[in-house]
């Protein structure tokens, strides 16, 4: 999930604390400031501390002016074949192609296990927002193919994107059968998505009193928890696990229903906590009634007016898609 | 009483035809003068009808909210050093549709006056007081978990190559750095002006206004003279490449983002903006410029819609503040009259969008870019120096210094508005006093 989700999802959890809720209504933030903190902690360490100091074995940068997408296909097959022959981890960075301020050019590569090959190809022009720039397609777009030299496993989607800011990574590692197994973004939920990690973080936190370091671990864990429902899953109990447990696979991260429902309901359920803690309140409304005027009735609304006008401009050509043959 | 009404609407949308087109000048800073002005009327024995300022007023915002997309799209053309700033209606400029984005964004503003007028209207009035009611008591943690998102969410934007170290993270972090620095400089300031107050107190309505205007306007038009910027020859078409979905998309993300920035206190259309861009994970350009449309016209326009909103009366903003000196609304009547104002300032300010777009295009033509960009930049040094003399100037030119901090080093600029978040938190908690105690500014 995004950011925003997984902050208010901190939130979220401190209101269920009674505790908190006293605290904030006698003017103490504090536990409100620890939960929303501690439910994006995990990606904060990961994204803006871990992966600046994590070694890539090798770093593929393709040439802005020669867009040829062989040597992509190439390094990428390489380093499968020698993490075959060595038995050790071969850590891969694919880096992006940034043109200026604010256009990269996209790259597109599968990995295809069935067919024991990588293809790669390159795409159009885009912005930061990942939206393609008109007319920027090479006129050229081969697809470069590479063999590889031993069966792959991968535990995350066979296609890969590469475009804004930091490019993906890999780590290829063979195993005694002969398989090389394809981790994603390796740097990434790994020991600080797991549950031991939130358990050091609470024994931290209760060194200040107990109900911090409750009120961290229920923000924390609801981010592992969350994480679980895509694709890539979190190395839930490191070190006592090597491995990533894998996802329920339900969404992508960047969804944008998934990532607003999962708000808005957050945003609901603290108000509901907050409302619940009044003493005498002096609107009275059930929890159905909450969510029913504040839920259903909007996302009915929203998702039949939303049919509507997709009906009404059916034929229309909403976002040119961009054709890819790898 | 309608006519007068009705030629109060008009008169208060098409002065702010001509104020919205001048970058750094804030609808407060008017708002405020005409305040000072009908203070004096009624010091002197004259008192105005509030049948004629309300309406006024209300023009003001609601025009100068819909009609300021033009500086913003047209007047702000970034150069190559304003790296992963450069915002979705500036690119349009730079490839030749500063057009197609300022009415883009103004289909938006046109569809937050639906919202206002025909859905938050209604509706307002029934449901906002229970919730102002359970939320009243923390507003105060709300604002520090507002803080905490703007400072934690920062993304890197260096850092991406090159072997790993501290190398790489200390690139990395020079924006988040940067970010962190300009929020607590810009705070530190914002306890300065809260607790020893450069500016006379006969400028009540006035003291913020010199360090906004070096936070955000003077970076701005500094940045554009000195850049040297070609605006590209500019094309207008008479359709938009929207349709019907991506407004529905857009109204939505700008509505929740403007209506909760017109809802609590301090949290500006800027970061309703953030906020609801991040809840609805839209990553369409058209998206993020229509919802800013949206966006700001409900926090202008519905901050003040909702102080007349009845059993609510709520006071968020300058805007309400300020007619709250002046008039307490108190019957259905005046929200009505509030709705309907709204409603044909709204639309008489959609109208003038396009031919005041045009002529600014033709401006922008004729005129050097540098040129425009040194003028306005004198416009707002005047405006500071006549309304809060040069003590105001000094405010204004050490907030430019803080606000040049973003420009440089490409982190976000809405860490200024570290200037009303952080002493205003540290108030509502009960921090405010201790923290200016420690400051030395309580002696």
């Amino acid at each position: 999930m995004k950011g925003i989700a997984h902050f208010i999802s901190g939130v979220a959890a401190a209101s269920f604390c009674p505790w908190v809720v006293e605290a904030a209504q006698n003017g103490n933030p504090a536990f409100f400031i620890l939960g929303a903190a501690a439910g994006i902690l995990p990606d904060t360490i990961d994204f803006k501390f871990y992966r600046y100091f994590y070694r890539h074995d090798v770093s593929v940068e393709p040439r802005p002016d020669r867009l040829d997408p062989q040597p992509v296909a190439d390094a990428i097959a390489a380093a499968v074949s020698e993490a075959a022959a060595t038995g050790r981890p071969v850590r891969l960075k694919l880096c992006t192609l940034q043109l200026s301020a604010d256009n990269w050019r996209q790259y597109r590569i599968r990995i295809d296990s069935d067919a024991g090959e990588v293809r790669v190809q390159f795409g159009p022009v885009v912005s930061t927002g990942q939206v393609p720039q008109p007319d920027t397609l090479p006129e050229q777009r081969p697809v470069a193919v590479a063999k590889l030299s031993a069966p792959v496993r991968q535990s995350y989607d066979s296609v890969y994107t590469v475009d804004i800011f930091d490019g993906p990574s890999f780590m290829f590692k063979g195993d005694e059968a002969g398989v090389v197994e394809i981790d994603f973004l390796s740097w990434h939920r790994e020991w600080s998505h797991s549950f031991t990690f939130a358990a050091l973080l609470v024994g931290l936190a209760s060194l200040w009193m107990w109900q911090a370091g409750i009120v961290v671990f229920g923000a924390y864990a609801i981010h592992i928890l969350e994480d679980q429902l895509g694709h890539m899953g979190s190395n839930l109990f490191f070190p006592f696990t090597k491995k990533r447990t894998s996802g329920l696979k339900w969404m992508y991260s960047g969804d944008a229903f998934p990532n607003f429902g999962c708000v808005w309901v957050c945003c609901l359920l603290i108000f509901w906590n907050l409302y619940v803690a009044i003493p005498e309140p002096l609107y009275h409304f059930s929890f159905f009634r909450l969510m029913l005027y504040a839920v259903i009735i909007p996302f009915a609304v929203f998702g039949a007016v939303h049919w509507l006008l997709v009906r009404a401009d059916k034929g229309y050509p909403e976002i040119t898609g961009i054709e890819w043959n790898i | 009483m309608i006519f007068t009404a009705v030629a109060a609407v008009l008169a208060g949308t098409v002065l702010a035809c001509f104020l919205a087109v001048l970058p750094g000048l804030h609808i407060y800073n008017v708002m405020g003068l005409v305040a000072l002005f009908l203070y004096s009327l009624q010091g002197s024995g004259l008192a105005a009808m509030p049948e004629f300022y309300i309406p006024f007023m209300l023009g003001l915002v609601t025009g100068w909210s819909v009609l300021n997309t033009i500086p913003s799209v047209l007047l702000g053309a970034p150069d190559e050093s304003a790296i992963f700033t450069v915002m979705p209606g500036q690119k349009y400029l730079m490839a030749g549709l500063g057009y197609e984005g300022a009415m883009m964004i103004g289909a938006g503003s046109l569809a937050g006056i639906f919202m206002l007028v025909f859905l938050i209207g209604p509706f307002a009035p029934k449901f906002l007081p229970a919730v102002s009611y359970v939320l009243n008591p923390h507003m105060h943690w709300i604002l520090w978990v507002v803080i905490t998102f703007i400072l934690m969410t920062e993304w890197p934007k260096f850092g991406n190559r090159g072997p790993a170290g501290w190398r790489k993270f200390s690139a990395a972090w020079s924006t988040l750095g940067a970010g962190l620095l300009t929020f607590l400089l810009s705070g530190l300031l914002g306890f300065l002006l809260l607790y020893r107050p450069p500016v006379s107190v006969d400028n009540a309505f006035q003291n913020i206004m010199p360090a906004f205007a070096g936070l955000f306007a003077i970076p701005w038009c500094l940045l554009n003279a000195i850049s040297g910027t070609e605006v590209p020859r500019q094309y207008v078409r008479d359709a938009l490449n929207i349709n019907g979905d991506v407004l529905l998309r857009s109204s939505v993300a700008g509505g929740i983002g403007g209506g909760f920035a017109a809802f609590f206190p301090v949290i500006t259309g800027g970061i309703g903006g953030l906020l609801a861009g991040h809840a609805t994970a839209q990553r369409d350009e058209r998206v993020f410029m229509i919802s800013q449309g949206v966006s700001k016209v409900v926090y202008y326009t519905g901050a003040l819609m909702l102080f007349f909103a009845p059993g609510l009366f709520l006071t968020r903003g300058g805007g309400a503040l300020i007619v709250k000196g002046l008039y307490m609304p108190h019957t259905r009547g005046d929200y009505y009259l509030a709705l309907g104002s709204i409603a044909l300032s709204g639309a008489v300010s959609f109208l003038l969008l396009s031919p005041l777009t045009k002529w600014t295009l033709k401006l922008i033509g004729k005129i050097d870019y540098r040129r425009i960009s040194v003028f306005s930049l004198g416009i707002i040094a005047a405006l500071v120096f006549i309304i809060t003399g040069r003590a105001g100037l000094f405010v204004m030119a050490v907030a430019a210094g803080i606000g040049l901090i973003p420009v440089l080093f490409g982190s976000r600029r809405l860490n200024c508005l570290g200037v009303l978040l952080l002493p205003i938190a540290c108030n509502m908690s009960g921090a405010g006093e201790p923290v200016a105690a420690f400051l030395g500014l309580l002696k």
